[in-house]
């Protein structure tokens, strides 16, 4: 049965503030006036292009999907539909003015504090008909256990019951064997998108956006060697979390995303060749590298990071979504095209990687970044809802400890700034900074 | 007797078939100490030797990118006598006959010493990833894989596969002393050379990860689940609760829902 346009309409309206906060957001990066501010003005531009896609789709009944990063969005662009996140506001907006009192709507409702805010808030827009409804939904069933219990509520909430569901089952290796299987699974993804939208993948198409989406991904991997400069080109501002949205998120394998990776390195390399830092102000100086294994804490970020890096000169070198392990999609067969696939999907994207693999990834991540990024201090922050990292931070300890790397420990809700308060954060952050002797 | 030693055997017939095939391989030698071994290098080796990185426009060659193939990995062994030291293979082109390609990559490093054991195994295998330790010589931080650049300022020195083979040598023997003899194995042609010793790498990877496993159990961490639905005792209810699943299912009228 249709929906109503009164529901149709109130399903939007958050979306709708959402990309007006992010039209503002434009506005001030184009008042900025560097290299850094134009590449965080086309990127926005890129995110509000992809977001009237879904306003477009809702609002003249044309089909486009509800998914996720780590659902292959290479065969969405290659049907040419639009798509968005479930959990697209905690990943891509948590820094709406609105984000806290959503929070507290969700508590409200009865979802209590101790539920991942990225699950919680998602739970919440759609039991309060506040996220588009689209022609039919990806769901995803790990990394974690809250994201099943996501899309139950999806699943049985009055406006979205007609909505075809799909979840690609994900086998808990990630040996060629449990590649091949995900890799079907991916298959029957397309053709349950092909049954409920009209569109069909054209295979040419498909090899297109998969290369394109290579060049993507070779320049990524690029910058991210640029990022092991001493000083490091590049702080908080700019990074991991562009990457991953851009080339997962808003604009898979499109003509816009490659030149504005071309962009990025080319500023990169141009602060390498000048010398210069994550911050150009003088008198500062890079006095110690982190890794900050998880999402950036995007809910109070500009409260906090740029406290760490100009204060203390304390900057970010990489982080979960900056780490690379991909590798590229071999586009000489459908067979080829779908493994690879397979691969990114289920073994490198970020969280997914970390929170559905052994442990063993972890580890081996840490020793990585640890070497290659002269890393002087690893930080897990401890997200609330990252309840399976939680388990693995003895493993972590062990590991920093074995690299001769101090390791921190915070406790937090990277979307929630009330969860530890952001100053409890800092002074966990100095005195550990201090106690070590960086700063 | 070591778990790898079955695969030395397996690298140098590898080789050997390559050889008998009509690739020419050049063979170098330098068995020794650390210091005999880096003496007379045209560039510097030991930690720090290389800072910075080596960007876009100063590369002289890449090697080991994946779409040109790329493969590598460590052997070990407690005998010694099972390898040749300081012996170096290199079958393909050499670094200054390649100036602006792409070259397959493929590595092999052997050590072997008396005191060597599966506890060494993880600190071994860093070995092949030497971030900063070789002047003009850069790795690229991926997972499970060696791709690498030389700079141009090293090539005009005189870089090339005998002085990446006897810097990594110095720097294994430096920092493990253990290690009493090395072996390397260089491939630089052809992607299909390179993937045929990828069949024997992924023996060699299964191997290293039951090893990790193992010595992460010894230090009180399971990092995989130890059990799946084939071994688990309650396998029986899950299985009842599928069947009632599936029954309802199929009186359901919500078809889409059975999608999954």
């Amino acid at each position: 049965m249709a929906l109503s346009r009164e529901i149709k309409e109130r399903s939007i309206r958050r979306y709708k503030e959402e990309r007006d906060w992010f039209k503002l957001n434009l506005e001030a990066a184009e008042l900025l006036g560097t290299e850094e501010g134009e590449l965080s003005a086309r990127l926005l531009r890129i995110l509000l292009e992809a977001k009237e896609r879904v306003v477009d789709a809702v609002e003249n009944d044309k089909p486009f999907i509800g998914g996720y990063f780590c659902n292959a969005p290479e065969i969405f662009t290659s049907m040419g539909l639009p798509w968005f996140m479930v959990m697209e506001t905690p990943f891509l907006a948590a820094s709406a003015p609105f984000i806290l009192e959503d929070i507290d709507g969700a508590e409200e409702m009865g979802l209590g504090s101790d539920l991942c805010t990225a699950i919680r808030l998602p739970i919440y827009y759609i039991e309060n008909n506040m996220m588009p409804i689209p022609t039919c939904c990806l769901g995803l069933i790990y990394p974690c256990d809250g994201a099943p219990m996501l899309h139950q509520v999806l699943m049985h909430n009055s406006n979205w019951k007609n909505v075809p569901l799909y979840s690609c089952d994900p086998p808990y290796t990630s040996d060629e064997r449990a590649i091949r299987y995900f890799a079907d699974e991916l298959r029957e993804m397309t053709r349950f998108i092909e049954r409920h939208t009209g569109a069909k993948l054209d295979m040419d198409r498909l090899v297109e956006v998969c290369e394109r989406s290579n060049r993507v991904y070779t320049i990524w991997q690029e910058y991210m060697e640029v990022r092991k400069n001493v000083p490091c080109p590049h702080g908080w501002e700019m990074g991991g979390a562009q990457c991953f949205a851009i080339s997962q998120c808003f604009d898979v394998g499109n003509p816009k995303s490659v030149a504005w990776f071309e962009q990025l390195i080319k500023v990169a390399e141009d602060r390498i060749r000048k010398g210069s830092g994550a911050q150009t102000k003088e008198g500062w100086r890079e006095k110690v590298r982190l890794f900050w294994f998880d999402i950036m804490p995007y809910g109070w970020i500009f409260e906090f990071m740029p406290w760490l890096e100009e204060e203390l000169g304390a900057v970010i070198v990489n982080d979960m979504f900056g780490n690379f392990p991909y590798s590229l999609i071999d586009t000489s067969s459908e067979e080829t095209i779908y493994y690879d696939l397979a691969k990114r999907n289920l073994v490198d994207a970020p969280m997914i990687r970390q929170a559905r693999g052994t442990a063993e990834n972890f580890s081996e991540d840490i020793r990585r970044i640890v070497r290659d990024y002269k890393v002087d201090v690893v930080i897990w922050p401890g997200h609330m809802g990252h309840k399976d990292g939680a388990a693995t931070v003895g493993i972590m300890h062990e590991t920093c400890r074995e690299l001769d790397v101090p390791f921190l420990h915070v406790g937090l809700d990277l979307f929630d700034k009330r969860y530890t308060s952001i100053d409890e954060v800092k002074d966990k952050v100095v005195t550990f900074l201090e106690g070590h002797g960086f700063v | 007797m070591s778990v790898f030693d079955a695969y030395i055997r397996k690298v140098a017939e590898y080789v050997e078939a390559l050889h008998e095939n009509g690739l020419e391989a050049k063979v170098f030698s330098r068995p020794g100490a650390p210091e005999r071994i880096s003496g007379g290098l045209p560039v510097r080796v030991g930690p720090n030797a290389h800072r910075g990185i080596i960007l876009r426009s100063d590369t002289y060659l890449e090697l080991g990118n994946p779409l040109a193939g790329s493969c590598a990995f460590v052997l070990w062994t407690d005998r010694s006598s099972l390898i040749e030291d300081g012996r170096i293979t290199l079958l393909g082109p050499d670094i200054p006959e390649s100036a602006g390609e792409s070259l397959p990559f493929g590595q092999v490093l052997i050590m072997g010493g008396g005191g060597l054991s599966v506890k060494d195994h993880e600190s071994l295998v860093q070995y092949q990833y030497v971030s900063d330790q070789i002047e003009g010589y850069m790795i690229k931080s991926a997972p499970d894989r060696v791709w690498s650049r030389v700079g141009k300022e090293a090539a005009d020195r005189g870089f090339d596969f005998e002085t990446l083979g006897r810097a990594l040598m110095a720097i294994v023997k430096s920092a493990e002393p253990r290690v009493e003899a090395m072996e390397i194995v260089f491939l630089t042609t052809g992607k299909e050379v390179v993937q045929g010793l990828e069949k024997i790498a992924a023996q060699i990877r299964k191997i290293g990860k039951e090893i990790v496993k193992e010595n992460w159990k010894i230090r009180g961490y399971d990092i995989e689940c130890a059990s799946d639905c084939r071994s688990c005792p309650e396998k029986r209810v899950c299985d009842d609760i599928r069947e009632v699943i599936a029954v309802r299912k199929k009186g359901s009228k919500g078809k889409d829902r059975g999608e999954r």
